[in-house]
């Protein structure tokens, strides 16, 4: 039985009087109150945020990335999330705020994050070789005051469990700077300790086929998420990433919205 | 009044210089020295070899080429010509103490008093009474000294230089022997050189740039000096000299004798300026330039340290000084040296780089803290010195709409602890690089630019697909289907051809591991780059999308056959 449904039960027992919370009686007597952690005030909520320019992925963080909050994007190989940590950097970067990306693996291309948009001059890069150095750089980096530190965990990391405390102090320390620490990992990795989670899965989309050349026109993604603040919200939003190299990369760019008749004309011209 | 002399030394056609300087085969050679890529290369500047086949500043490379096929190019190089002019101002400094660096190969000396120049007057004077006088010339105002070059003086007598101040002529000989001593030493650090000795800054530059080097502009004669010369000498902005040209005005003296009212009347203020210029009037000071300053603290201790925690509590003392001192001069220190005397002799001598300048003890007592921790002294510590070289402290302007900047003592210490804990070579800025190869890229320091002063609304995301690069590429076994498919279509090029690719496997103990069986495949797309170099690359690149779903790019190596994965979709 999942979460929601557990609670739903509980509500509904309760509202027949058939459940009653324990200690209950000893502490309403007293003026306190016992309520769900679900019905607490979400701390992410509130806050300023930092739009990621995404807009699916602004749409299910309510804004964008909160400041101040560990926000976790988990997803296994080619799901997407490389490029849409990217992306957030690059809009950062482009808003004149000085990012940082741990590069565990070392796989960042300071070609595509231009293309991406990314102003390189205001991106430091550290490339750690193993998890805890990459957790221990991130955390300098949000001592430094860095407005947005992107850790990607790379592939599949070769760390052994990590304790709920290690992402709790960098959850801690972004709550004190001010800083949203975007953390991407293969699989779930931070716990209790994130604000928000979201999972992303991806499919590949080609063109062409038979006699036509075969082309890999981009990714459709899915993202959910998974959690925000204390509550599971389960709400899920599409979207697609073109390879830039593709033919027609301009038209998938505009997947989010309806392409207007200018970006046509001039995706027909430059073809 | 006080009277003040000034020399300026000025190597022509300086990029070549500082070239040549560090290339000496290549002296006698036609040489360019190019600016810019490819054939958009633009020639800079020419050696007199090139310039007598006709090559001049701002022709294309191969259009010098076309002129004279074996010609030598060279791009321009910045740390040669810094070098150079870092010597030329060493150099200077060696004759005056009072130097100003003009860039590009031009320094301005005040000669004013200094003992070179008494040393050369003391020399000439005592023949001074057996010589005869020298007319002037009434138009430049300048001794006459056509046969120094062509006739050396005779024994016993003093040469051409001597000549001058036998007539008493308020020292112009023993200038000119001082510009002839600069042009040497600068000539014997391997750079070719003028000299021009006036009371400007100005007439000493246009004196320099004559060709009769070294020349001696006597005081109260900038106009006089400047008159005959052509307009270009003063080098114009291009519609002042437009005008000019449509009024017939050819030399600096016609455009002098215009009256100054009428001048600003028609060419404004910078008209204004310039004509000043050309009556030899120039305001501009001197502005020495600031001696290398190296600051110092330390201390002998009364008993060898050999842990680290007592060595950081005696050092933080003197750190604090140090910080006071440059404090006090308005300055933050740029690089920190320490030094470390061991017992029982011997010292250890470390250099730590600050990336901004900085003069917070906090900040440089750790990172002196992290130098000693990843390379410990190995022996007992008896004193120590730390030296700091200053430099202007960068400051972090707040702004009230932008985004907040970066502390900068913060982000030195920030940088210099993640170079510990990573690697130096792990912690940068990235920069895009030239080149077809996707594991490319090039690094610079983290220097980010001052904020924007309002913030700026967030574009659009681009929605482009990234590519994680593997670096190094991971070695992958291919299968391959074994009846390859018939080429249809065009050509696609020397040992490019169609396969069918079964599975990939990636070789145990590898990471990331790979395997699959290969659902869909595009390609391959060829790539050829640097054949010319000693590391080639010619792949042939496919797209495949594998069972367990993963989405890799991977390459065939032509030059072996093996095949590689350089890069996940993700």
């Amino acid at each position: 039985m999942g979460a929601s449904r557990a609670l739903d039960l509980e509500r509904f027992l309760e509202a027949r009087g058939l459940a009653k919370k324990p200690g209950g009686d000893l502490l309403s007597g007293l003026g306190a109150r016992l309520c769900r952690a679900s019905e607490l005030p979400s701390p992410a909520s509130g806050r300023a945020v930092r739009p990621t320019a995404i807009r699916p992925l602004d749409r299910l963080l309510s804004g964008g990335l909160p400041e101040g909050s560990l926000v976790e994007l988990s997803g296994r190989r080619s799901s997407g999330r490389f490029s849409l940590g990217l992306a957030a950097l690059a809009a950062a970067t482009f808003a004149g705020q000085a990012a940082a990306l741990v590069d565990l693996g070392d796989h960042f291309d300071p070609q595509a994050a231009e293309a991406a948009g990314a102003d390189l001059r205001c991106l430091l890069w550290a490339r750690p070789r193993r998890v805890r150095e990459a957790l221990a750089a991130s955390e300098m980096l949000i001592a430094a005051g860095f407005s947005l530190v992107v850790a990607d965990l790379g592939l599949a990391p070769r760390a052994r469990f990590l304790p709920d405390a290690v992402w709790m102090r960098l959850a801690r320390a972004a709550q004190a700077q001010g800083a949203s620490l975007l953390l991407s990992t293969p699989w779930r990795s931070s716990g209790i300790a994130a604000d928000a989670v979201v999972s992303a899965g991806a499919r590949p989309v080609w063109r062409g086929g038979g006699a036509a050349p075969r082309l890999l026109a981009g990714l459709d993604l899915r993202l959910t998420l998974e959690k925000f603040g204390r509550v599971t919200p389960r709400r899920a939003e599409s979207m697609s990433l073109s390879v830039p190299e593709a033919v027609g990369s301009q038209l998938s760019a505009f997947s989010q919205e309806k392409p207007s008749k200018s970006a046509l004309v001039r995706l027909m011209a430059d073809s | 009044m006080i009277r003040s002399r000034l020399a300026c030394v000025f190597v022509p056609l300086f990029p070549l210089a500082a070239r040549l300087r560090s290339e000496p085969d290549l002296k006698g050679e036609a040489v360019v020295v190019v600016e810019g890529n490819g054939n958009a290369a633009r020639v800079l500047t020419a050696s007199r070899k090139a310039r007598l086949s006709g090559i001049e500043a701002g022709m294309t490379l191969p259009q010098a080429r076309a002129l004279l096929p074996r010609l030598a190019a060279r791009g321009r190089d910045a740390e040669s010509e810094r070098a150079a002019q870092e010597a030329l101002l060493e150099i200077a400094d060696g004759f005056s103490p009072r130097v100003e660096d003009g860039g590009d190969g031009v320094v301005y000396l005040d000669i004013e008093g200094i003992p070179a120049l008494s040393k050369v007057r003391a020399r000439d004077v005592a023949p001074a009474t057996l010589l005869p006088v020298i007319p002037r010339s009434p138009r430049r105002g300048i001794p006459s000294l056509p046969a120094e070059d062509a006739t050396p003086p005779a024994q016993g007598l003093p040469s051409s230089g001597s000549l001058a101040i036998a007539r008493d002529d308020g020292g112009e000989g023993s200038e000119r022997r001082l510009g002839c001593d600069l042009i040497a030493a600068v000539e014997k650090a391997g750079l070719p050189a003028r000299a021009g000795i006036a009371s400007s800054k100005l007439a000493a530059r246009v004196a320099a740039g004559l060709p009769d080097s070294p020349r001696v502009v006597p005081p109260q004669e900038e106009a006089q000096f400047l008159a005959p010369l052509p307009l270009s000498r003063l080098c114009p902005e291009i519609e002042i000299a437009a005008t000019l040209e449509r009024w017939g005005i050819r030399s600096i003296g016609d455009f002098a004798r215009l009256p100054p009212g009428e001048v600003e009347s028609r060419l404004g203020t910078l008209g204004r300026q310039f004509h000043a210029a050309a009556r030899g009037v120039d305001p501009r000071p001197l502005e020495p330039r600031l001696p290398a300053l190296a600051l110092s603290e330390g201390m002998d201790l009364e008993w060898p340290l050999v842990a680290l925690e007592p060595f950081l509590f005696v050092g933080n003392a003197a750190l604090e000084r140090l910080a006071r001192r440059l404090e006090a001069l308005g300055l933050a220190g740029r690089r920190l040296e320490l030094t470390l005397k061991l017992d029982p002799d011997g010292c250890d001598t470390r250099a730590i780089s600050l990336p901004a300048p900085t003069r917070d003890v906090k900040t440089l007592r750790t990172l002196v803290r992290l130098e000693l921790e990843a390379r410990p002294p190995g022996a007992p510590v008896v004193g120590f010195v730390f030296a700091a070289h200053p430099d202007k402290p960068r400051r972090a302007q707040l702004s009230l709409f932008g985004p907040p900047a970066l502390s900068p003592d913060r982000l030195a210490t920030t940088i210099a602890r993640l170079a510990s804990l990573l690697g130096a070579d792990r912690v940068s800025s990235p920069r895009a690089a030239d080149g077809h190869r996707p594991e490319r890229f090039a690094a610079a320091g983290f220097e980010p630019p001052a904020p924007p002063e309002l913030a700026r609304a967030p574009r659009a995301g681009r929605g482009l697909l990234a590519v994680r690069v593997l670096r190094p590429p991971v070695e992958v076994e291919v299968m391959t289907s074994p009846r390859p498919l018939p080429v249809t279509g065009e050509d696609r090029g020397e040992g490019a051809f169609p396969l069918r690719l079964l599975s990939i496997q990636s070789a145990p103990g590898t990471d990331p591991a790979i395997s699959g069986a290969v659902r869909v495949a595009a390609g391959p797309w060829s790539m050829e780059e640097g054949w010319w170099s000693g590391t080639p690359a010619a792949r042939d690149y496919w797209d495949v999308e594998l069972s367990e779903g993963g989405l890799y790019r991977i390459y065939r190596d032509r030059a072996g056959g093996a095949w590689f994965a350089d890069g996940v979709y993700d």
